[in-house]
């Protein structure tokens, strides 16, 4: 495409951050540094560098088996309950290794909540939903109205304020997702993994789970995996692009490609195969 | 590869955005060639011409925002949709430059003229032709170092067209060809903006290639760029 | 061919007349399997029938009342009764606990290697064991070594013994129908394995264990070789009152009675068979109602 003089030196300082000389990001949420996750000695995903910020939505694509769901699921120690999973390289969170054999995964989850693709409400009352996680953290002090400032900030408040004890499976898709967002935001985390929130959402749902997490991004850090790429367009601050391929000794696994500001990789990626992947002219 | 359909339309929009190229560059040509061998037959059908070059720019409109509407391109697809729409006004608007030639000779097919003039019409037209060809090549093979020709070959056109009014001032003793003259200050000033236009299309080639936007010639700050460009 | 034309020669190459034949054949399919429904409904209903046409009369409140007797007119299956129903009190109580505590540690808590894999498939083989295996070992360890003597708490816990396996089984099955989902929601929220099991996975399956459990006490309310072998007693003319009683069950009354020359007490054993199948058909009916209500489609 271009030639070799008039391409822009790529900063590789500046890949790492995600953007060229952003400066007032102030600092990483996470700080990923040659991640690689396997699964039983098979490689999932590997070659991991990147920061991400905080207050910030960053969105993980890719096409299927580029590992960015196996990725997602590093930074909150999801991983730990698949037999296997093993996880080599760096990932800190706030400056502290999430793996070293101090750290207690149960309490990195409260403060690293997620939100899953299928909505997964326990099958229990709305209120009992949210008061499940404040309980085994011990948040009980004004139980009330810590559930009704969950549901508020996830946007479902109004929508279900007249009976808390309802079912959560009699609500709809988008709203039980709405749940599941607010059960996360009830333990006060400070980040918010989400893994394809939307996908098995219609599209009136998912614009409405879009907006909110445009408004929870001033308090949260958020991270995003998702399929569509018109989404993380639309939402996300960075995107990163993940794809699979085959290492040097032919074992085909996941791999970070790319990792820019979100107009960026949509107007002008540099890397050929970001712009195959994003144009659609990938396979 | 998916997403065929999409290609083949973006190709087809390419195509015939080089049409059209081809059709205003001959356009102009007939025009100034109608101004010079004082041709009215050829002058009326460079004004004639002038509805295909407008359906052709309408159809590159309208098939272009469908193409925004339904495939939403992004990265390089949407820079290059963003190319052909810029260029299909930039080309249309030479095809008007020639309409604009041909009139100016109908209306003064009568008077005198001075060959000194046209020649120095000639030599103008000889100059901004190749622009077009130029940058319309530049765009079909996606050639950085073609786009930033332009921004020499524009050069000569500015000082050709400024040399225009001294050479019509020296026709100030005679008023019918001073009428003529100031009339072929028009045509000259229509090859320059021609000459523009082209160099406009150029930069949005180079955007296509670089993904940055660098004005090739600044009237404010005549810049100097080299190959470090983009 | 015009458009007329064609729909026409679609429509006669579909109206082949094998619809009919289909029809006839489906139907003398139906018709045998029918038959085959019918002749163990047609046995069970005659057995049925018998059963209530000799017992009806002598069900009455003494009968549920009054002790044995030598006078078959009198005979009551009291005792008997709470017996049984003592004898299945103390087994949910007993197996319910343990069974649920297996069932747990075996799907959520237990390592997948080879060993758990072993301990599974036994505790399944364990379910066909003949029951009067089960009365052997109770007499041996219960009675004998942990001093139980013959009573009702030995009785509960070698049924205890028997029914475990099924419970354990539709424990598991309960706890592995709780979808991951519903953990992994848990964890995600920063609960430990043990919170999630007792708060989440455990409540999600209860249904679905309740199920085994009444199924298996339905088994369980029917044996009679165990608690014979443990020395439940033939001839009671007392009632239980407490868990180290000497005691006797429905079963074992029915076929003392079934056994005697009178001809008279094959009216009163038949009323023993008509109340113990009612109690078994109650239990059924709720583990039934219990499932329908409660269960959770996932």
């Amino acid at each position: 495409m271009v030639s070799e003089e008039t391409r822009v030196r790529v900063d590789v300082e500046a890949l790492r951050r995600g953007g060229k000389g952003e400066d007032e990001l102030g600092e990483p949420v996470f700080q990923l540094r040659d991640l690689e996750a396997s699964y039983s000695g098979k490689t999932a995903v590997r070659g991991v560098t990147m920061d991400i910020p905080r207050n910030r939505i960053t969105a993980l694509i890719g096409p299927s088996g580029c590992g960015k769901s196996t990725l997602i699921r590093c930074l909150n120690r999801m991983n730990d309950l698949i037999p296997g999973a093993k996880v080599e390289g760096t990932a800190l969170y706030h400056s502290q290794d999430l793996y070293d054999p101090a750290v207690d995964p149960v309490e990195v989850r409260r403060h690293i909540g997620m939100v899953f693709q299928k909505p997964n409400p326990f099958p229990k009352s709305i209120h009992e939903n949210i008061a499940f996680g404040l309980r085994v953290n011990k948040m009980t002090d004004e139980l009330g109205h810590r559930v009704e400032r969950a549901l508020r900030a996830a946007a479902l408040w109004d929508e279900v304020k007249r009976d808390l004890k309802q079912n959560a499976l009699a609500l709809s898709g988008g709203q039980q997702q709405r749940l599941c967002i607010a059960r996360a935001i009830a333990v006060e985390p400070d980040t918010i993994l989400m893994d394809e929130p939307c996908s098995a959402l219609d599209p009136i749902a998912t614009a409405r789970i879009e907006d909110l997490m445009g408004e929870l991004k001033d308090r949260y850090s958020i991270v995003i995996v998702t399929h569509n790429m018109q989404q993380a367009a639309r939402v996300s601050d960075r995107t990163a692009f993940l794809t699979a391929e085959a290492d040097e000794a032919g074992h085909r696994s996941g791999l970070l490609v790319e990792y820019d500001r979100t107009d960026v990789i949509f107007t002008n990626p540099e890397d050929k195969r970001t712009e195959d992947y994003v144009t659609g002219r990938f396979g | 590869m998916a997403r065929i359909h999409f290609h083949e339309e973006l190709e087809q929009l390419e195509l015939d955005i080089l049409g059209m190229g081809e059709l205003c560059e001959r356009a102009v040509g007939r025009a100034v060639g109608a101004l010079i061998e004082h041709d009215d037959a050829e002058a009326e059908g460079v004004i004639a011409g002038d509805d295909e070059i407008d359906e052709k720019y309408m159809s590159v409109e309208t098939r272009t925002l469908q193409v925004m509407a339904l495939q939403t391109p992004v990265a390089g697809d949407l820079r290059l949709i963003s190319v052909i729409l810029h260029t299909d006004l930039h080309l249309e608007r030479i095809g008007d430059m020639a309409v604009n030639i041909a009139k100016v000779y109908r209306s003064v097919h009568d008077l005198p003229s001075s060959q000194m003039i046209l020649e120095h019409i000639q030599e103008m037209s000889d100059v901004v032709r190749p622009m077009i060809r130029t940058a319309m090549e530049a765009f079909r093979r996606r050639d950085l170092n073609l786009c930033l020709r332009l921004q020499e070959m524009d050069d000569p056109v500015d000082r050709l067209n400024l040399g225009m009014y001294k050479e019509v001032a020296a026709l100030a003793e005679d008023p019918s060809l001073l009428n003529w003259g100031l009339r072929m200050i028009l045509v000259a000033r229509q090859l320059e903006r021609v000459g523009d236009h082209s160099v406009d299309i150029a930069e949005q080639v180079g955007f296509l290639l670089t993904g940055e936007f660098r004005e090739f010639t600044d009237a404010s700050h005549p810049v100097n760029i080299g190959p470090d460009v983009g | 061919m015009n458009a007329v034309a064609v729909a026409g020669k679609a429509a006669s190459s579909i109206a082949t007349g094998k619809r009919a034949e289909r029809s006839l054949r489906a139907m003398v399919f139906t018709l045998l399997l029918l038959l085959c429904m019918l002749v163990g409904f047609v046995v069970l209903t005659t057995l049925l029938v018998d059963v209530l046409q000799k017992g009806i009369g002598h069900l009455n409140r003494e009968f549920l009342t009054n002790l044995d007797s030598r006078i078959a007119s009198r005979a009551g299956i009291y005792p008997a009764l709470l017996g049984s129903l003592w004898l299945m009190g103390l087994t949910a109580a007993i197996s319910f606990p343990l069974g649920i505590g297996a069932a747990v540690y075996l799907e959520e808590f237990a390592p997948r290697n080879r060993f758990t894999a072993f301990l599974e498939v036994n505790i399944a083989n364990l379910a066909a064991v003949p029951s009067i295996i089960y009365g052997l070992l109770g007499l041996a360890v219960f009675v004998r070594a942990m001093e139980m003597g013959r009573s009702i708490l030995a009785g509960a816990m070698t049924l205890t013994l028997l029914i475990l396996p099924v419970v354990i089984v539709a424990s598991r099955e309960a706890l592995r129908a709780v979808p991951d989902y519903i953990r992994h929601g848990a964890y995600a929220v920063g609960a430990t394995q043990w919170q999630t099991v007792w708060r989440q996975t455990l409540p999600a399956a209860l249904p679905g264990t309740m199920t085994g459990m009444i199924l298996g006490l339905s088994r369980a309310i029917g044996e009679t070789a165990p608690l014979i072998t443990l020395g439940a007693l033939t001839y009671v003319n007392f009632a239980p009152t407490g868990p180290l009683d000497r005691f006797t069950a429905m079963p074992i009354q029915i076929f003392n009675w079934v056994s005697r020359p009178q001809s008279e007490y094959q009216q009163v054993a038949a009323a023993g068979i008509i109340l113990l199948l009612a109690v078994l058909l109650t239990m059924n009916a709720v583990a039934i109602f219990l499932r329908n209500r409660y269960e959770r489609k996932w």
